[in-house]
């Protein structure tokens, strides 16, 4: 049991730190909370599951999921940016308006889903027959290895997305609006430009982790898929501290876990499952509301 | 020509309507919904109203807070679960009358938000949106959690409705009567709040919190005391909701719910108390007689009918009303009257500039 709690606690935690860092991108370099966030998450996996279906990459192998992947995670990018573009960037700087705003997104790309599927719920999956789908045991726990793929994939992502952040010019830039816009962009950063990719980054992070979770924990998708990811994105960031990219590890990891205890521990624990991390967010407010390393709006070096 | 007449026409009204005042025009407005079951329309029609009044009462609890006070809830449906379900339960297991359990369900109601309010309001901004919202998807989970069944019941709480000794049209007309009074008694009571001098401080608290801390007025307490008035109001309007449909379920904690007040409050214009009844009855009316009765019929004459995914898309038009509104629009539909009011005053007399709510500070303060 507790070899389950860490094992499957510690592949859960990664795929939900890259959530989380998304989530954390976004707020940290131009403001704006996100609650739209879970509905990259849940378009990446129906967008992912529409091409795999419609089968113009190939079907059945594994590089044409990895395609169909792709594909979908930069097709969400851009849905990201377009109706950052069109709907949030036009209320910029009003709080409560980008708040109503982005969740009025949520809502309507819920009801897209509804609209296009239905009541038909779309198995997400890598092909059947493929090796992703084989278990190799560790510590005598069955691990699936799309599993394992999912934790090193969301691992090597957020590596990567620290070295963009850290080390080019365009992480610079996105550093350097954080800290100060006005100063920013009397250096000559494009704002508008910068915040339309942080955004889409923001949900294409949002959309891989969405297709790594849905096949690697057999999920079927549906229209509610997004308000989980959405409570465990904030309720991450909350605790590690809003803006934060190393509270929003931390913050996965504990959260994570906590999860993990809960669903296998508690009588029925599947059904309470969400309410872990909130219940961790308000104890988090409650004790150290600016989280375990927030600071202000900042990113941090 | 006759453009050019109906535009004159229009132009003499505009120009007059404003001079009556508007208490008298509140209470026209109510003696016309006062008059609509003597017309005698359908029981559907007159559902239609009910739950916009109820929606109504809703609405002005979330705007006290959002619209006066700035303190952004994107969590109201908690309140509408704990009125509904402490009524629900308390007539469950204590049996007492509607009578009783509607002022007790208010109470717990207004108890939790004191409980909730306490840890909540020490955060502000985003994270306070966030953090309202978490509650409400806490209780929907533990409401549903399996060990729980047995006091949550499976599908609900059925409960009776409030007139259930009456035949069926009295009893849908006494259901309007007596949701009508209750709005027009809380929304007057929420808008005495707003006007009063603690509703000047919650304004304060709205434009700048550092600075009315800085005037000495004790934030943490006006921000708890609005949070506690709209729960309490919120909390009626659940306990009236569970007690319309004959059943406490948990679909009343979702989060479209919690959206519901947004839509109508950015409708009728946010920070107004009277904007989201407007809000409210144009939103009933759009929702259920023009999406649901209208727009079929009119499809019926062409052959042909909506599909049955029609019902989802109305959120998805309610949302993108919402979002083009804010973006475009910010001031609502109700505004637009007081925006005329504000600019035939300012014409009237040059030297009384400034929202109405300070002009009527100034003269309590001359006196």
């Amino acid at each position: 049991m507790i070899e389950e709690i860490i094992l499957f606690g510690t592949i859960k935690s990664g795929v939900y730190a890259l959530l989380a860092l998304g989530f954390t991108l976004i707020y940290g370099i131009s403001g704006v909370v996100n609650l739209a966030h879970g509905s990259f998450y849940m378009l990446g996996a129906y967008l992912f599951f529409i091409i795999g279906t419609l089968g113009i990459l190939g079907s059945g192998t594994i590089l044409s999921s990895v395609l169909a992947l792709i594909f979908a995670v930069i097709l969400v990018g851009v849905i990201g940016s377009v109706t950052y573009r069109l709907t949030i960037h036009p209320v910029l700087g009003d709080e409560i308006a980008v708040m109503v705003v982005t969740v009025c997104l949520a809502l309507i790309f819920q009801q897209v889903v509804i609209l296009v599927f239905g009541v038909t719920f779309p198995p997400v999956s890598w092909p059947k027959d493929s090796f992703l789908m084989t278990s190799i045991r560790i510590f005598g726990v069955p691990v699936l290895y799309s599993r394992i793929l999912a934790f090193v994939a969301s691992l090597a992502l957020f590596a990567g997305l620290l070295v963009f952040i850290t080390k080019t010019k365009i992480g610079k830039a996105m550093r350097a609006v954080s800290q100060d816009r006005e100063v920013a962009m009397l250096m000559g950063v494009n704002t508008e430009r910068l915040y339309m990719l942080t955004m889409a980054i923001s949900a294409m992070l949002a959309a891989v982790a969405g297709i790594l979770i849905t096949t690697s924990f057999d999920m079927v998708a549906g229209s509610w898929m997004w308000l989980h990811p959405l409570a465990l994105s904030f309720s991450i960031v909350i605790l590690g501290g809003m803006g934060s990219i190393k509270g929003s590890l931390v913050g996965a990891f504990i959260i994570g876990y906590a999860e993990q205890t809960v669903a296998i521990s508690v009588p029925e624990g599947g059904q309470i499952i969400s309410v872990v991390p909130l219940a961790v967010m308000v104890l988090v407010l409650l004790l150290r509301p600016k989280g375990l390393f927030g600071k202000r709006i900042e990113m941090e070096e | 020509m006759a453009l050019s007449y109906v535009r004159r026409a229009y132009s003499s009204f505009a120009a007059h309507v404003f001079d009556i005042p508007p208490r008298l025009m509140v209470f026209l407005f109510l003696l016309i919904l006062l008059a609509v079951p003597i017309t005698g329309i359908s029981d559907y029609y007159m559902g239609i109203l009910i739950s916009a009044n109820v929606l109504a009462i809703f609405a002005v609890s979330w705007d006290l807070l959002v619209g006066r006070t700035g303190q952004i809830s994107l969590g109201h449906s908690l309140f509408l679960g704990i009125g509904g379900y402490s009524s629900a339960l308390i007539f469950k297991y204590y049996g007492l009358p509607i009578w009783i359990t509607i002022p007790l369900a208010m109470l717990i109601g207004s108890l939790f938000s004191v409980l909730i309010g306490f840890p909540c309001l020490r955060v502000k901004g985003p994270y306070l949106a966030l953090v309202t919202m978490a509650f409400p998807l806490i209780l929907y989970r533990v409401v549903k959690w399996g060990p729980l069944t047995p006091i949550f019941g499976r599908v609900g709480i059925i409960v009776p409705s409030f007139f259930h000794f009456l035949p069926i049209r009295q009893q849908v007309i006494a259901e309007f009567y007596f949701t009508l009074i209750l709005l027009f008694a809380s929304s007057v009571i929420i808008y005495k709040i707003a006007n009063s001098k603690t509703g000047i401080v919650f304004m304060s608290i709205l434009d700048d919190e550092v600075a009315s801390k800085a005037c000495g007025i004790n934030v943490t307490k006006h921000k708890l005391m609005a949070f506690v008035i709209s729960g309490m109001f919120a909390s009626l309007a659940g306990c009236l909701h569970v007690h319309l449909l004959r059943i406490a379920e948990s679909s009343m904690l979702l989060l479209t719910v919690s959206f519901i007040p947004v839509i109508l409050t950015f409708l009728g214009g946010i920070g107004t108390i009277y904007g989201p009844i407007v809000g409210a009855y144009i939103y009933s009316i759009l929702d259920k007689y023009v999406l649901g009765q209208m727009l079929p019929k009119l499809l019926e004459q062409w052959q042909m009918t909506l599909p049955t995914e029609f019902e989802y898309a109305k959120l998805l038009i309610f949302s993108s009303i919402v979002v083009i509104l804010v973006i475009k629009w910010p001031r609502g539909i109700a505004r637009y009257t007081t925006d005329r009011l504000e600019d035939l005053e300012e014409a009237r007399d040059l030297d009384e500039r400034g929202p109405r709510i300070w002009k009527r500070y100034k003269q309590k303060n001359r006196n």
